[in-house]
């Protein structure tokens, strides 16, 4: 179940009456899932990319919404909390069915990552968590939807300022737009446990570089950090912090780095716990768009934990 | 001896099919001419363990993986980076000569990577693996046991888990470095380097925090890039002493990079 491409003349249609024509009200005061993301996708303006990764996932774009969720992930977790809450729209920033296919897929002909054709297809569809999951998905009447490509496209600054509000640095942030914030100053192990405290982090945290440094700047950029952008801006802060990286590459340019006697460093506090703080503030804003149904956050949290 | 007389060694050995296309196996730095007075096999070629390489009197650093921070070693767009400048310099002033040696690892039989990952987690019975080990089974334990045993046998600080710490598990996966595999149906834990966490091919993490809440004994063991394939550069230098004579072949240690 795909969004129907909505091309700029199909737009400008879809923004007057004929929205409410396609998915209809079930009754006075509740929004179809389909109606709900017509109204995301006319609110966060310009023209929706529909070639991505965003659309339903799970579900019937028809049912009517009692409540919806934001999520960086739906994990069972999540499905389950959303579930206790009365919740039925479920939207994932990041995929629901173990990949970005989110569903089952033809083996890679080029061969896996592994080396071996097939090492990496998709989830196979008689998969026993892929059936519980979506059963689980079907039973309780959920419907899910990825809001992933055109959310950052818009909104990228929110994900960033998200991850800042929740640090509780969201009052210093040195360019509109940008990761950069000033901090008070502390060591950067001191940094690290209050980055701890305040994501409420298991065991996902790896941090790399000088663990004594004075933190006064710190550059935040949640989700995957390429090496072009870590070799551009890893010097305007003491502490890099993102969401994860390719060891090979980001992970060991911060260790050389170091030993060339530069007081700084990166950590890694996992992709998805990076992005939660993101889709907070996503909830804050549909709950601008989607007055007739309660809007609430449900972070995915830290699935790592450490061995002791 | 010179670096190319080395390779040239490692090449009548090594058993397979020469790879003269692989972008991998090359020299990454120095001249390859000149003499070498001692070898360094290492994981990854960080600018620290270069420094212990030529502090032991060893210019010629054999290496499973990258020394400028991308897989193709590219360096076009380093020109200019200080860091790159600086680890240069480093090589440049003390006549280091640097070789990589990753895809013929791979396609050596035993594949060191993979038999010294498993020997690092305390896993039986792959002593002598390939690239793809397969299924291994263990005495039956809890994840958590299995985890606790895995960071103790290997020393990783970092090594990061996904399940139920409590599920009981007898049957592993491993796979070195990247090629982390993903999980399948006959397999109970998943042990890797590193792999992207989400949004990829198959999500081991989701997919096994997913089974853990539906009640499915599954897990996750991610040990770091070079955790995971360091033990095997040690079995490498002894494979490379049978061969070379004469000169110093020692196993440098690349360091675990975290701090947690």
């Amino acid at each position: 179940m795909k969004i129907p491409d909505i091309s700029r003349r199909r737009f400008v249609q879809v923004a007057g009456a004929a929205a409410t024509t396609q998915f209809p009200l079930s009754g006075a005061d509740k929004p179809t899932a389909g109606a709900v993301v017509q109204r995301v996708q006319l609110a966060l303006g310009g023209q929706w990319m529909a070639d991505g990764v965003d659309g339903f996932k799970a579900g019937d774009p028809n049912t009517p919404v009692k409540s919806i969720v934001t999520t960086a992930m739906a994990t069972m977790d999540v499905l389950k909390q959303a579930v206790q809450n009365g919740a039925n729209l479920i939207f994932t920033h990041e995929p629901t069915f173990f990949g970005r296919q989110d569903g089952p897929a033809p083996p890679s002909p080029a061969g896996g990552l592994g080396g071996r054709p097939g090492d990496f297809p998709g989830i196979s569809a008689d998969d026993p968590v892929y059936l519980a999951k979506k059963e689980f998905i079907a039973t309780n009447g959920l419907v899910v939807f990825r809001l992933h490509d055109n959310w950052l496209s818009r909104r990228r600054s929110d994900m960033t300022a998200g991850l800042a509000e929740m640090l509780g640095w969201a009052k210093n942030r040195v360019r509109p737009d940008d990761g950069l914030y000033q901090i008070s100053s502390a060591t950067a192990e001191e940094t690290v446990a209050l980055i701890r405290k305040k994501l409420k982090l298991r065991g996902g945290l790896r941090a790399v570089g000088d663990r004594t440094a004075t933190v006064r700047r710190v550059l935040l950029l949640p989700g995957f950090t390429t090496p072009a952008v870590m070799r551009k801006r890893y010097r305007e802060a003491d502490m890099t912090i993102t969401g994860e990286v390719r060891e090979w590459e980001n992970t060991f340019y911060a260790a050389d780095v170091f030993t060339a006697g530069e007081r700084r460093g990166l950590v890694t506090v996992g992709r998805v716990v990076s992005e939660d703080p993101g889709m907070r503030i996503c909830a804050e804003w549909l709950k601008t768009v989607v007055t007739e149904a309660p809007v609430r956050w449900i972070p995915a949290g830290d699935l790592y934990w450490r061995a002791v | 001896m010179t670096g190319r007389e080395v390779v040239e060694l490692v090449r009548q050995n090594i058993g397979v099919p020469w790879r003269d296309q692989s972008y991998r196996d090359t020299f990454k730095f120095g001249d390859a001419d000149a003499p070498i007075k001692g070898i360094a096999t290492t994981m990854m070629v960080t600018f620290g363990m270069l420094k212990r390489a030529n502090e032991a009197g060893l210019n010629m650093v054999v290496a499973h993986e990258p020394t400028f921070w991308s897989d193709r070693d590219e360096t076009k767009d380093l020109l200019n980076d200080p860091l790159y400048k600086a680890k240069t310099a480093y090589m440049r002033e003390n006549g280091m000569v640097i070789w990589r040696i990753h895809d013929h690892m791979h396609a050596m039989q035993p594949d060191y990577t993979v038999v010294g990952s498993l020997r690092s987690v305390g896993v039986k019975g792959g002593e002598n693996a390939g690239m793809h080990p397969g299924v291994l089974p263990i005495p039956e334990t809890t994840l958590g046991e299995f985890a606790s045993q895995a960071k103790r046998f290997s020393g990783a600080r970092a090594l990061r888990c996904v399940g139920d710490p409590k599920a009981k598990v007898s049957k592993v996966l491993l796979g070195p470095g990247y090629a982390t595999p993903r999980m399948t149906p006959d397999t109970d834990v998943v042990v890797g380097g590193e792999q992207q966490e989400v949004d990829g091919l198959f999500d081991n993490v989701q997919y096994v925090a997913d089974a853990a809440s539906l009640g499915i004994p599954k897990g996750l063991v991610m040990l770091g890039h070079v955790v995971s394939e360091q033990a095997g550069m040690e079995d490498l230098a002894k494979w490379m002493q049978t061969f070379i004579k004469g000169i110093p072949i020692k196993f440098v240690p690349a360091d675990e990079p975290y701090w947690t």
